[in-house]
């Protein structure tokens, strides 16, 4: 080796030009192991190493650690992972089919529920009179907070949507790192809500206990109150937000007024619709539009007027005053005093005309006793339709199955697409579902806190896009609850397993059964509680784990891997230098 | 090169060429695994291994009509698997790299040879491989390229870009982490006789 090589790389060269009588280096040891040395210095290596133990020694473990680190590269010591699996499968054959089928099946479910259920509501709301305005628009895509809903008319439009969204995520998913999925998802949503808020300045009043807009004062835009007592006795130029105790408007609100309050009392002038979440509503002022209350008692006192309809989830309704348009009540008791300009729906208790009501439309009424209806009442039409409320009639109804079945097919349909979506998070999901006493504690926790939560976030103002979210959130892991527990009774009947299709296959099977069993009376209600709360606590425990550090992939190498050889496997015999 | 160990798929890559979704799943159905375990050894996680495989087959689709027929289809698609892994692994700052240019400090000392034998013998390839774990980026890369894969030393330079006659310096330091990972013991890192 002491000949003067062409090597390329000139410190390399001044140690294998050393005379061979000196002891081979590492390098050149390894560079000779691995057939790296040109024929001459390999040659002057193999005879030194031949005379000398030491380097002979070094040689051949040089060599042995080389086979060490082929044979610990090589070994195959973990499966093919099921996403991977997954991926081959769609790579194998066109699976374009496939999500036809679905966008096919999940349109066809759209347009039988938008048939089947929103046609015919919104024709006979309309013919009630409550066109332009229905409670369907007015609960789902006139959201209380956000006035991007109102671009979106239709359910169908939203069902498309969803269903773009949905195909855009697998398409990305196969050509993206999750995490960037995930924060272009993120962007987008942030994006679209961005777009979609009000062009007007919103201001935020936030004043200790009484916030207060004076007489004189005008605020331009939509107000957000919060306090203890709001008072309004200015104008507000946009819509009102209250978030309080108590709240007075007095004053004069051109927009919408959306309320959270023990106690809501309305005597000025409102120009939109008033929603209100409240333990009381009082109206003796003037709504141009509609009033949509959830609450304990509502009145519409004499000389209140609502210009538009009246539809309300309360215990107590009583309408002294006018009421443009129609009443859509469920109701505890409902007394009639006032003048209702179209007709009224309404289910509940008991129903009462007093002297001097009077209805210009029909009246149905569905209830556990018949209307009373004063000799001073003045009914457009008459006799009341009237239907004796029957309970569980419903098992006797066809239809009744026939949409159980549709249904059930929703359901299934939803979590194929999860499944397929999401399979590993899915695997995550039914095992943490095996985890019993954990699942359903933290169900409890997450069935009952996070609608509080959520509630809570939403009062102090800042926190309300993530209010929303986190209840929008809540609400989808409610619906989720039972494909997860759907697929836990599948493997107890057809064992377990890993393979995305095989669990498909056993949600299926168990998402039926549960249905089913969800249909028997009484055992029925407590078996759906149970589902939503054992589901819901697993959903809650893997999306814990995954975001948990110590429960992620990050840790380098699985320690649960199977060796494919025995604990300290060491390489082969002695190699010859 | 090392191969899945099956014949050159001539006809598939000729038909996935052209398009064919079958052709595409039987080279993804006996590549995939092989290409899974070289990322799973280059990169950090297994989930970056995943995606990582997903992409070089993904890759794959655009460059197949840059294949060239004359040389060995694993060999090849190594070198895509390699390229992507270390454009991955030199994007993210995951782990304090330990590795530096200092190539100037290579050690040439002739080592211990028994001692060296010893520690080698010890050692399992379950072992080895949790160790590779806690080797700088180029040393792990390095490995996994020259042991797993088989690509040459001309390879290896190209895809690390250093020039040729360094690769055994880099191969040489990432034996001496791996064994410093494998001892826990910085004194038999330096060739066994530190």
């Amino acid at each position: 080796m002491n000949e003067s090589s062409n090597s390329p790389d000139d410190r390399l060269d001044e140690h294998l030009d050393d005379p061979l009588d000196e002891h081979l280096d590492e390098m050149t040891g390894m560079l000779y192991v691995e057939g790296q040395l040109d024929r001459d210095r390999a040659q002057r290596a193999s005879a030194h190493a031949q005379d000398c133990s030491s380097c002979r020694t070094l040689l051949r473990a040089l060599a042995r650690e080389s086979r060490l680190l082929t044979r610990a590269m090589l070994e195959e010591d973990e499966p093919l992972p099921s996403r991977l699996a997954a991926f081959q499968q769609s790579a194998q054959k066109s699976m374009q089919w496939i999500w036809g089928a679905i966008i096919g099946l999940a349109a066809t479910g759209v347009y039988a529920l938008y048939t089947g259920y929103v046609e015919p509501m919104q024709q006979g709301f309309e013919k009630a009179g409550f066109a332009g305005s229905s409670v369907l628009n007015l609960m789902l895509f006139q959201g209380a907070f956000w006035k991007g809903w109102q671009s979106m008319l239709t359910l169908l439009e939203v069902s498309a949507l969803l269903t773009i969204a949905g195909s855009v995520v697998m398409f990305l998913r196969r050509r993206m790192r999750r995490s960037s999925v995930f924060a272009m998802m993120v962007a987008g949503i942030c994006a679209a809500a961005s777009t979609s808020s009000p062009a007007m300045a919103t201001e935020f009043r936030n004043q200790g206990d009484t916030v207060e807009i004076a007489k004189d004062e005008t605020i331009k835009g939509d107000l957000f109150a919060h306090g203890h007592h709001v008072k309004i006795e200015g104008t507000v130029d946009g819509d009102l937000y209250l978030f309080c105790q108590g709240a007075d408007i007095e004053g004069h609100v051109t927009g919408d007024v959306i309320a959270f309050a023990q106690m809501l009392r309305v005597n000025g002038k409102v120009d939109g619709n008033i929603r209100s979440f409240t333990n009381t509503t009082l109206i003796n002022g003037n709504v141009a539009k509609n009033l949509l209350t959830f609450a304990e008692t509502v009145t519409i006192d004499h000389p209140g007027k609502v210009g538009g309809s009246v539809t309300t989830f309360v215990n107590t309704l009583t309408i002294d005053g006018a009421v443009g348009r129609d009443v859509l009540a469920f109701v505890g008791e409902t007394a009639i005093s006032g003048n209702i300009g179209g007709g009224i729906q309404a289910q509940g208790n008991t129903l009462r005309f007093n002297s001097g009501a009077q209805v210009n439309g029909p009246v149905k009424f569905k209830g556990n006793k018949p209307p009373e209806v004063s000799s001073g009442a003045k009914l457009a039409i008459l006799p009341v339709a009237f239907t004796h409320l029957e309970h569980h009639k419903r098992y006797q109804d066809a239809g009744f199955y026939v949409w159980r079945v549709i249904w059930t097919a929703a359901v299934i349909l939803f979590g194929l697409v999860l499944f397929l979506l999401l399979p590993n998070f899915a695997r995550a999901t039914v095992d943490s579902a095996e985890r019993y006493g954990a699942s359903f504690g933290l169900g409890v926790l997450v069935l009952f806190g996070v609608p509080i939560a959520a509630f809570i976030a939403c009062i102090t103002v800042v926190g309300l896009m993530i209010g929303i979210s986190t209840f929008i959130l809540w609400m989808t892991t409610l619906f989720c609850a039972q494909i997860v527990v759907g697929t836990i009774v599948g493997q107890w009947l057809m064992g377990h397993t890993r393979e995305t299709w095989q669990l498909i296959g056993r949600m299926v099977v168990g998402v039926i059964i549960l249905r089913v069993v969800e249909m028997i009376p009484f055992l029925g209600g407590w078996v759906r509680f149970a589902v939503l709360l054992w589901g819901m606590g697993a959903i809650s425990l893997a999306i814990y784990r995954h975001f948990t550090p110590g429960h992620t992939a990050a840790v380098p190498v699985s320690p649960v891997m199977p060796p494919p050889l025995p604990p300290n496997t060491t390489i082969g015999s002695p190699q010859p230098a | 090169m090392s191969s899945p160990g099956i014949a050159e798929p001539t006809e598939a890559i000729a038909r996935a060429k052209a398009g064919d979704a079958q052709a595409w799943g039987q080279l993804y159905h006996d590549y995939a695994p092989a290409i899974f375990r070289f990322c799973r050894r280059a990169l950090p996680t297994r989930e970056d291994a995943e995606d990582a495989t997903m992409e070089v087959f993904m890759k794959l689709k655009g460059k197949i009509n840059q294949y060239d027929s004359s040389r060995p289809f694993s060999g090849w698609l190594y070198k895509v698997a390699a390229n992507h892994c270390w454009d991955t692994l030199r994007r993210r700052k995951i782990r304090q790299d330990k590795e530096t240019e200092d190539s100037d400090e290579l050690p040439l000392e002739h080592p211990d040879p028994s001692q060296l034998d010893r520690l080698i013998e010890q050692r399992s390839s379950v072992e080895v491989r949790k160790a590779l774990a806690c080797l700088s980026k180029r040393a792990r890369m390095a490995l996994v390229m020259r042991y797993y894969s088989d690509m040459s030393y001309d390879e290896i330079a190209d895809e690390l870009g250093v020039r040729r006659a360094f690769v055994g310096v880099v191969l040489l330091r990432a034996r001496h982490e791996l064994r410093n990972a494998l001892e826990g013991n910085a004194a038999l890192a330096a060739g066994g006789n530190a």
